[in-house]
């Protein structure tokens, strides 16, 4: 808890930077930009700040789980794999160890599951081999691969590659898709992150609910559109939010845009850990208020504390069937 | 914004910034193309950025050169961008708005849901 707040994060990555996972000058390109994230938008006065070498290396499950619930607020979080098999040789963050956190502590941590759905059959195999073995409560998905040296995307609104993706899903009783979009990394072409597709897998799906992840900046605009008009679409601020302490004038308008156009109901915190430490984002989080001149010049509705705690923790728990209530009693936690 | 050449819109209506050619907006729909001048054969073409942190500001600027030297009576050319505008959403294209309906801010909306209503065409529906 945070304040009053339960903070249930939507993702941290068990990364493995270590210089030989990587399939050559794409695989570190990509390791280079996350720490260039991690450089620019971590404060200089935080402790947690690493240089490149301290960051840049193979990360464990037993760092992870310290850093995000011995180090930070957080009471729930979401564990999630990479499946860039085709930049790094366990894919950057094997789902394998994001099973191996979840399993260290059952109640609070959520497996997310990942594959790629070029591999067709051996995708949906391993799919049902995640829920059935593993837990795998969702799925997190990745639109552009880089095999045999280009770019290979694929969209969420194809019959063909997608669907039976999300009908597997389906089958499998998981109602809950993430995808991440914007925010090019490594060599991925950025068109292939942008977010048209969201409405051909919201229109045919209106069972699942997807989540956009990093609000698919920066293309926010196209992003409120879609979420205005399909119940089923959210938006996560994971890695936007790290905009607060460094650019906070950018994050009030996202944040002022979002709510007004999309509603505090559609929107989810996470922290990327640990790409960034969670605390200092949180901390600044609770303690952020939008420009008055923002509000009253442009209309932008203040980020409410009510507004807060849903973003911080009750719209993942209401995604995944829990509330407030339930949660806390369930880990003792006090209001 | 000036008024581009007719020859110069027509050759540069094929050349897309990468994140707008999937909805098939030419840099001219989206009035990324400031003006085009032609002295003594040099065409000298200026271009605005939608944003500073444009990664394909480059790309962009080859193409328009090359479409641009393409065009008869064009000798050389000198492609730049300039910094003294900020592109604005008015610079777009009717046909552009309309396909990417940025958001008006929300002071200069008395009703939000009337206003959705408004600009939301039927949902799409699944085949």
């Amino acid at each position: 808890m945070i304040d009053d707040a339960f903070v249930f994060d939507c993702v941290a990555h068990v990364f493995n930077f270590d210089p030989k996972n990587a399939f050559g000058q794409a695989g570190l390109m990509f390791d280079n930009h996350l720490y260039a994230f991690h450089n620019a938008l971590t404060p200089e006065a935080d402790r947690h700040k690493l240089p490149a070498e301290e960051f840049l290396r193979e990360w464990t499950p037993s760092d992870i789980r310290k850093m995000v619930y011995e180090e930070s607020d957080t009471d729930m979080l979401v564990a999630m794999p990479l499946p860039l098999t085709d930049l790094f040789r366990d894919g950057l963050s094997p789902w394998e160890s994001c099973a191996d956190l979840a399993g260290r502590d059952p109640d609070r941590t959520v497996f997310w599951g990942s594959v790629n759905p070029l591999e067709g059959r051996k995708a949906l195999d391993l799919m049902e081999r995640q829920v059935g073995e593993f837990g795998a409560r969702a799925f997190k998905f990745y639109n552009v691969r880089y095999d045999y040296g280009k770019p290979y995307p694929w969209r969420m609104d194809d019959p063909n590659i997608a669907f039976p993706i999300f009908e597997k899903a389906r089958e499998l009783g998981v109602n809950l898709i993430g995808v991440h979009k914007g925010v090019p990394l490594g060599p991925q072409p950025i068109e292939h992150t942008q977010t048209w597709d969201m409405d051909g897998a919201a229109a045919n799906f209106p069972d699942i609910n997807f989540v956009i992840f990093h609000v698919g900046l920066p293309f926010l605009d196209e992003t409120c559109w879609q979420l205005i008009r399909y119940p089923n679409l959210y938006a996560s601020i994971a890695a936007t939010i790290n905009f607060v302490v460094r650019a906070p004038r950018m994050f009030a308008e996202i944040m002022g845009k979002l709510l007004f156009w999309c509603g505090e109901d559609k929107i989810i915190y996470g922290s990327e850990a640990p790409l960034f430490h969670p605390q200092w984002a949180l901390r600044a989080f609770m303690d952020f208020q939008i420009p008055e001149d923002l509000c009253a010049g442009y209309g932008y509705p203040q980020l409410t504390d009510q507004a807060k705690r849903k973003i911080l923790g009750e719209n993942l728990l209401r995604l995944h069937g829990m509330d407030v209530a339930e949660a806390r009693t369930r880990l003792g936690t006090k209001s | 914004m000036s008024e581009l050449p007719r020859w110069a819109r027509d050759a540069l209506a094929g050349v897309y910034d990468p994140c707008c050619r999937e909805k098939g907006i030419s840099v001219v729909d989206m009035g990324l193309v400031r003006s085009v001048q032609v002295e003594d054969g040099v065409a000298k073409v200026e271009l605005l950025l939608t944003s500073g942190w444009c990664p394909f500001a480059a790309t962009v600027l080859t193409q328009v050169k090359d479409q641009i030297l393409g065009q008869p009576g064009i000798s050389d050319a000198d492609v730049s961008i300039v910094w003294d505008e900020a592109w604005t959403t008015d610079r777009l294209s009717p046909r552009a708005q309309n396909i990417l309906r940025f958001l008006p801010p929300p002071s200069a909306v008395p009703d939000r849901d009337a206003y959705i209503a408004a600009h939301t065409q039927p949902k799409e529906q699944p085949p």
